[in-house]
């Protein structure tokens, strides 16, 4: 589903990509990006967090010209001088101007790196509205966010996703070389659908997904015959036919049958009998207590 | 600078790669040792450093650079080390006394300044004359060493002006200027609440900007006599390139030795 989802030519709407420190999620961006460039459609950066150059090489060339870097990167906040897009800057208004200002190819993709670095100077409410006029705009088919989950608060990492159609949420797989994917998928009919999946993101900006990781490292042997364990020994483990049946025939030693019951029962020859003189301190009750007990 | 590490990492002063973010972090440890490698690891290899020591003076460094062999008064009267002694200048800047260029540096410590951008001008300014007046002397990139960060939040200054300051210093020194940035951060255990003005916070927004990271830490099972806590070195790379590798630590009088873990000489 992963695929579909950042191939997708028939969604449009917000995706989002939540990472942590231990796994960037700018790799999936980045693939995203060559997926649109490569439907021919005309696809805006506001980088904030890495130089052009970064995101620009592997993509695909044969429509370099399609990639518009709004460079925030150098001087996002103006100290310089020299800022071509600053935070302040970020709003509908200001976007759509900027995507307008550009030939149109089929349709515009907005890919914004990232989102955190926006809502340390904007008000998350202020950014989901902006998000949500995007949306709505016409301007812009795609909005494709990245999003560090580790630096916000849960609440807030949930009232930016809750806009999107798809979250993407990667993180790393112990020593692993590809992660975790789980993808929530909302249809425009309103189904939502899940998929864990894992993946790596290659040299060339190629996906590859797999289903379940393959346990290269740990590999369990599930051996389908049993194995014999009296088998290969110096001594022998086996019973013969009459063994066997001799075997059978040994009565268990607390085992309750109906011999053992009657040798119980029988009184005895007299050889052990017990003569008891009472003292005057006992109390000696010639009734037999256990006389009420029906065996 | 500690030969030990330069291998682990890869990296000489003849040869190292350009452009890069280090990030220090300590928990329960010091990993103040790394910033007299780094220091010591840039003089020798020629590079024009900008230090800013916010937490000890000049000369506490200068004595221990020198059991490691650099001289750091000379690098600084020829101009390859440009050294902010905010210890020596905050009185000055805090009482209100006379200006310098050095105090719109410490800008910060007059409340309510929410920015480090004056900070950001020194550094701009130490590191951006390639050779300056001195044209005989040709340095390599430049590098940034900060000793440290954590101290500026207690200082009042808000987490995302810090990371807005080491986002305009890695966008100039390291992509710009292809020079390196080292930035120490401090961390406590006990602010592990998810708190947005913490060290923690801090440790983790830079993470994700770094492409080195050293953690420092202290032994889990207590103070060692000859093992002095371990290192987590991560290499953030793409792939096969991401990598990380935890050594354990001894600091010596004149140095650091590392070793993997359990094979201390002293347990073999």
């Amino acid at each position: 589903m992963l695929t579909e989802v950042l191939q997708g030519s028939d969604s449009g709407g917000i995706v989002i990509i939540r990472d942590t420190s231990s796994y960037s999620g700018r790799d999936l961006l980045k693939y995203c990006i060559n997926c649109a460039l490569k439907r021919e459609e005309d696809v805006h950066v506001l980088g904030f967090e890495v130089p052009e150059q970064e995101l620009r090489s592997e993509l695909d060339s044969n429509n370099k010209h399609l990639f518009h870097f709004h460079n925030a990167y150098s001087d996002p906040l103006g100290w310089r001088k020299q800022s071509s897009f600053t935070v302040e800057q970020f709003s509908a208004e200001n976007i759509t101007r900027l995507v307008r200002e550009t030939k149109h190819a089929k349709a515009s993709v907005l890919v914004i790196d990232s989102l955190s670095w926006i809502e340390r100077h904007h008000n998350p409410v202020a950014i989901c509205q902006q998000l949500h006029k995007l949306k709505k705009g016409g301007a812009i088919r795609t909005i494709c966010c990245l999003l560090h989950m580790d630096l916000h608060q849960q609440g807030i990492v949930e009232s930016i996703c809750h806009l999107a159609n798809t979250v993407i949420t990667v993180t790393a797989v112990n020593n692993a070389l590809y992660a975790e994917a789980k993808t929530t998928h909302r249809k425009k009919s309103g189904k939502v659908m899940q998929e864990e999946e894992f993946f790596t993101v290659m040299e060339n900006l190629s996906l590859s997904i797999e289903k379940r990781p393959s346990q290269s490292g740990h590999a369990q042997v599930h051996s389908d015959a049993k194995v014999d364990p009296a088998s290969n020994l110096t001594f022998n483990l086996r019973l013969s036919e009459v063994e066997r049946e001799a075997k059978e025939k040994v009565a268990l030693p607390f085992v309750f049958s109906q011999e053992k019951k009657s040798a119980l029962l029988k009184k005895g020859q007299g050889s052990g009998r017990i003569i008891y003189e009472p003292d005057a301190n006992d109390d000696f009750d010639e009734e037999d207590p256990d006389d009420d007990l029906d065996i | 600078m500690f030969p030990e590490l330069n291998s682990i990492l890869s990296s000489s002063p003849e040869n190292f790669t350009e452009g890069e973010f280090i990030l220090l972090s300590d928990r329960q440890a010091d990993a103040s040792f790394l910033i007299h490698h780094y220091l010591t690891f840039y003089l020798r290899a020629r590079c024009r450093v900008c230090f800013l020591g916010l937490v000890q003076s000049f000369s506490h460094y200068s004595v221990v650079s020198q059991r490691l062999g650099v001289n750091l008064t000379q690098a600084k009267e020829k101009g390859q080390l440009v050294f902010l002694e905010a210890l020596k200048a905050s009185p000055g800047v805090l009482l209100g006394d006379e200006s310098s260029d050095k105090t719109a540096a410490l800008d910060y410590l007059r409340s309510p300044c929410p920015e480090l951008r004056g900070l950001y001008e020194f550094v701009w300014n130490s590191l951006s004359r390639a050779g300056g007046e001195d044209a005989a002397e040709s340095w390599g990139p430049p590098v940034l060493i900060i000793d440290d960060l954590s101290v500026l939040l207690s200082l009042g200054v808000s987490a995302g002006a810090i990371l807005d300051f080491t986002h305009y210093c890695q966008a100039t020194i390291c992509s710009q200027l292809q020079g390196s940035m080292i930035a120490l951060v401090r961390c406590d255990d006990e602010e592990y609440d998810e708190d947005e003005e913490s060290s923690n916070y801090l440790l983790k927004a830079l993470s994700h900007q770094c492409s080195l990271s050293l953690r420092v830490e202290g032994l889990s099972t207590g103070y060692c006599r000859d093992i002095h806590g371990q290192v987590e070195i991560w290499w953030r790379g793409r792939g096969i390139k991401n990598q990380r590798k935890i050594f354990q630590y001894k600091v010596h009088d004149k140095g650091a030795s590392f070793f993997a873990p359990g094979t201390s000489r002293a347990v073999l």
